[in-house]
C-alpha cells in the first residue's frame, strides 16, 4: 500500500427529498482494492458519483490525489476511470472508435492516441472485435469496451460500480482479474458491490454503508470479525444499525 | 485536439451511419420534386382536360367552333338540367331569347366548364355585336370608348413564379431546417441517455459546454444540408417541370443571387436555432420517444408563418413583426424573392432576433446539460 489516493470527509448529499449520504468518511489508497459495500440504496453509487465530480457535495469534501472535487473537477476527472454496470456504448462506432473517442476527450494527444488504444485493446484481448461496430458485440465484449474507455487515459484511480451485475460467469471473472492486475500496477481500485463474496476475495479494505452512514470500516479481516464469512458480519452490522 | 472538434467529428460519423438521418436527408431532397411533379401532372391535365356540355335547341352559327377549340364537347340531351347533375359537366338550353345554363357548383368539373362557357359566350357576343355594327357602317370601337393598354412593370410570368416561390421556399426552408436534423438532435441528446453513454461522456475532463457545442454544430450541419438539398432539388425540379396552368405554358422559376445569399444566411440561423432548441428538448427527455413527443408541437411553428404569406399575400408588416422568430425569416425571404431586394434594416433585426432566440435555446440546453438532474433522472 502506498499513499492516499481518495479522501472522503464527512460527505453529505441530498437528492430530491432523500438524504442519501449522511456524513460518510473514508480513505482509499494507491495499490489497493478498496471495497464500498452495502445493500441497494445505501449510497454507494452516489458516493462514487461525488468522487468523480458528477455530483457536487452538499457538505463535507472529497479529494482525489490532492485535488478537491469542487475546486478542480476537471483535474479530478482526468485522474479517474469509472466502470459501471451500464455498458452503454455508441452502437454505430466500432469498438476501437468508441475507445479512441474517450481517449481524445480525456486529453490523450494525437501522437499517442493509436498507441494507447492499441495497448488497451491488447491488454483486454479485444483485437478480434476491435473493428466491429459496437451494435454487433456481445454483452461481455461491450463490457470490455466500457472498461477500455475508462482506462485508456491510464488513470491512477479506478472505480468499479457493480461491474459484474449484468455479466455472465466468464466475463465477471475477467473483470475481477483486471481489478487485481490494476492493483498490482499501483492503481487505487474502488470496488462498489453488494456481492460480498467478490468483495471478500478481492478487497484489501472495505467500508460498509447503510442508509447513507458508515457502519463499519477496516481491513476485510477486521470487518469480518469473529464471523466465518463477511456476509454474516455484514448482516449482523445491518441488524445492529436498524 | 479541441473537445468541440472531437465531439463534432464523432457525432458526424455517427449521424452519417444512422439510417434514420440519411432517410431524412434523402426524403428532403426527393419529396419536394415528387410533390411538384404530381402537381405539374395534375395542372397540365386540368388545363388540357375536355368537358362535356349537354344541350338542347339549335346551336347558334359558329358557336360550335368556339366550343370545340376550348375543350368543351357538345352532346345532345333531353333535359339539360337533369343531365347536369351527373351525366354531363354542365347543361345548356339554346332558346329564342338566349341561353339557359344548368350546373352543379359542388362539382369542380362543372365550375371549370362554367368558366370556359362564360368566356366563350362573352367572346361570341362581342364578335356578333362588332359584325352587326360593321354591317351598319359603325366602327366597333365605339363600344370601347376608353381602351386600356396594360404595361406590366415586370414579367407577369416572373411575378407568378415569384409568388409561388415566396410561399413554397420559406416553407421548405423552415420545415427542413427543423426536421432534417431532428432525428440527429434527439439521438445525440435523449439517445445518449437512453443508450447509457451519457455518464461516461460527462466523466471525461472535456468541458460540458464544449461537448454541447460540438453536438449542436453537428446537428446544425445536418439540418443545413437537408434544407439546402431540399431547396436545390426543388429549384431543379421547377426548372424542368411544365405547369399547364401558367400563362405561357411553363412556370419560369429561378432564384436571384441576392435571394440565394439571403436564403443561405437565414438557413444557417434557422438551423442553428432549431438545433439548440431540439437538443434542449432532447436533453429534457428521458428517451428518444419522449424527445419526439416534446418536439411534435414544433411542426406547427413551421407551417404557420408560411401560411400567413399564402393567405395574406400583400401583408406589409412594420419592423416589429421582424422581431418574431421564424415569421421574420419568412418575411425577409419573401421580400428577397418577390422584389429581388433586401431591406437591410429588416434583415439586421431578423438576424438579431434569430441569433437571440438561438442564444436563449443554447443557454437552456447548457443549463439542462450541466445540471445534476441530468444523471439523477436517468
Amino acid at each position: 500500500m502506498t499513499g492516499t489516493a481518495v479522501t472522503v470527509d464527512r460527505l453529505e448529499k441530498t437528492l430530491g427529498p432523500n438524504k442519501v449520504l449522511r456524513g460518510i468518511s473514508f480513505e482509499a489508497h494507491s495499490g489497493e482494492i478498496f471495497g464500498l459495500l452495502g445493500p441497494n440504496g445505501a449510497g454507494k453509487t452516489t458516493t462514487l458519483r461525488v468522487i468523480c465530480t458528477l455530483l457536487a457535495p452538499d457538505a463535507g469534501s472529497v479529494e482525489v490525489l490532492g485535488f478537491d472535487t469542487r475546486v478542480a473537477p476537471r483535474e479530478v476527472r482526468g485522474r479517474v476511470g469509472v466502470v459501471t454496470a451500464e455498458i452503454g456504448v455508441y452502437p454505430r462506432l466500432t469498438a476501437r472508435e468508441n475507445i479512441a473517442y474517450f481517449a481524445e476527450l480525456s486529453g490523450v494527444v494525437d501522437g499517442a492516441l493509436n498507441r494507447r488504444v492499441d495497448t488497451v485493446l491488447e491488454r483486454l484481448d479485444m483485437r478480434e472485435f476491435a473493428n466491429q461496430r459496437a451494435e454487433s458485440l456481445s454483452s461481455g465484449q461491450k463490457q470490455k469496451v466500457a472498461i477500455a474507455r475508462a482506462i485508456v487515459h491510464d488513470p491512477p484511480v479506478l472505480m468499479f460500480d457493480e461491474p459484474t451485475s449484468n455479466l455472465d460467469v466468464l466475463a465477471s471473472r475477467e473483470i475481477r482479474e483486471f481489478m487485481v492486475e490494476a492493483k498490482g500496477r499501483g492503481k487505487c481500485v474502488i470496488f462498489s458491490t453488494h456481492v460480498l463474496h467478490d468483495a471478500e476475495r478481492l478487497c484489501d479494505r472495505v467500508t460498509i454503508l447503510h442508509q447513507g452512514r458508515v457502519v463499519a470500516s477496516g481491513t476485510t479481516v477486521e470487518v469480518r470479525g469473529g464471523y466465518q464469512e463477511l456476509e454474516d458480519s455484514f448482516l449482523s452490522l445491518l441488524e445492529t444499525a436498524r | 485536439m479541441n473537445a468541440v472538434w472531437i465531439v463534432f467529428s464523432k457525432e458526424m460519423r455517427e449521424i452519417l451511419r444512422d439510417r434514420r438521418t440519411l432517410i431524412a436527408i434523402g426524403f428532403a431532397a426527393l419529396a419536394t420534386p415528387i410533390v411538384l411533379f404530381v402537381i405539374s401532372q395534375v395542372s397540365t391535365r386540368t388545363a388540357s382536360q375536355s368537358y362535356t356540355v349537354g344541350y338542347t335547341g339549335e346551336i347558334p352559327a359558329g358557336l360550335n367552333i368556339l366550343f370545340s377549340s376550348t375543350g368543351l364537347n357538345l352532346v345532345k340531351v333531353d333535359d339539360p338540367a337533369a343531365a347536369a347533375k351527373q351525366q354531363v359537366d354542365i347543361g345548356i338550353a339554346f332558346t329564342a331569347s338566349g341561353v339557359d345554363e344548368y350546373y352543379d357548383p359542388t362539382r369542380q368539373s362543372a365550375q371549370i366548364a362554367d368558366v370556359r362557357l362564360q368566356t366563350i359566350l362573352s367572346r361570341y357576343d362581342a364578335a356578333k355585336i362588332a359584325a352587326a355594327l360593321q354591317q351598319k357602317g359603325v366602327d366597333p370601337s365605339v363600344l370601347n370608348p376608353l381602351p386600356v393598354t396594360v404595361h406590366p412593370l415586370s414579367s407577369p410570368a416572373k411575378a407568378a413564379s415569384n409568388s409561388f416561390l415566396s410561399f413554397f421556399l420559406p416553407y421548405i426552408l423552415i420545415t427542413m431546417s427543423l426536421t432534417g436534423g431532428l432525428s440527429a438532435a434527439l439521438d445525440t441528446s435523449a439517445g445518449e441517455r437512453e443508450r447509457k453513454t451519457l455518464e461516461s461522456l460527462l466523466l471525461t475532463p472535456a468541458p460540458r459546454s464544449h461537448v454541447l457545442i460540438g453536438k449542436i454544430l453537428a446537428v446544425t450541419a445536418i439540418s443545413l444540408t437537408a434544407a439546402l438539398a431540399a431547396i436545390i432539388s426543388m429549384l431543379v425540379a421547377l426548372s424542368q417541370l411544365n405547369f399547364g396552368g401558367s400563362r405561357n405554358g411553363t412556370l419560369s422559376v429561378s432564384l436571384s443571387p441576392l435571394a440565394a445569399v439571403v436564403m443561405v444566411w437565414l438557413a444557417v440561423l434557422l438551423a442553428a436555432s432549431f438545433s439548440c432548441l431540439t437538443i434542449a428538448l432532447g436533453t429534457l427527455a428521458r428517451n428518444f420517444r419522449q424527445g419526439q413527443a416534446y418536439a411534435t408541437p414544433l411542426y406547427f411553428i413551421t407551417i404557420f408563418p408560411a401560411s400567413i404569406i399564402l393567405f395574406i399575400p400583400d401583408f406589409n408588416p412594420n419592423v416589429g413583426y421582424y422581431l418574431i422568430p421564424i415569421l421574420n425569416a419568412v418575411l425577409v425571404l419573401r421580400d428577397a424573392i418577390i422584389h429581388d431586394a433586401v431591406a437591410w434594416g429588416s434583415l439586421a433585426v431578423t438576424t438579431a432576433s434569430l441569433a437571440l432566440t438561438g442564444g436563449l435555446c443554447f443557454y437552456a440546453a447548457l443549463r439542462l446539460f450541466t445540471r445534476e438532474a441530468l444523471l439523477v433522472r436517468s
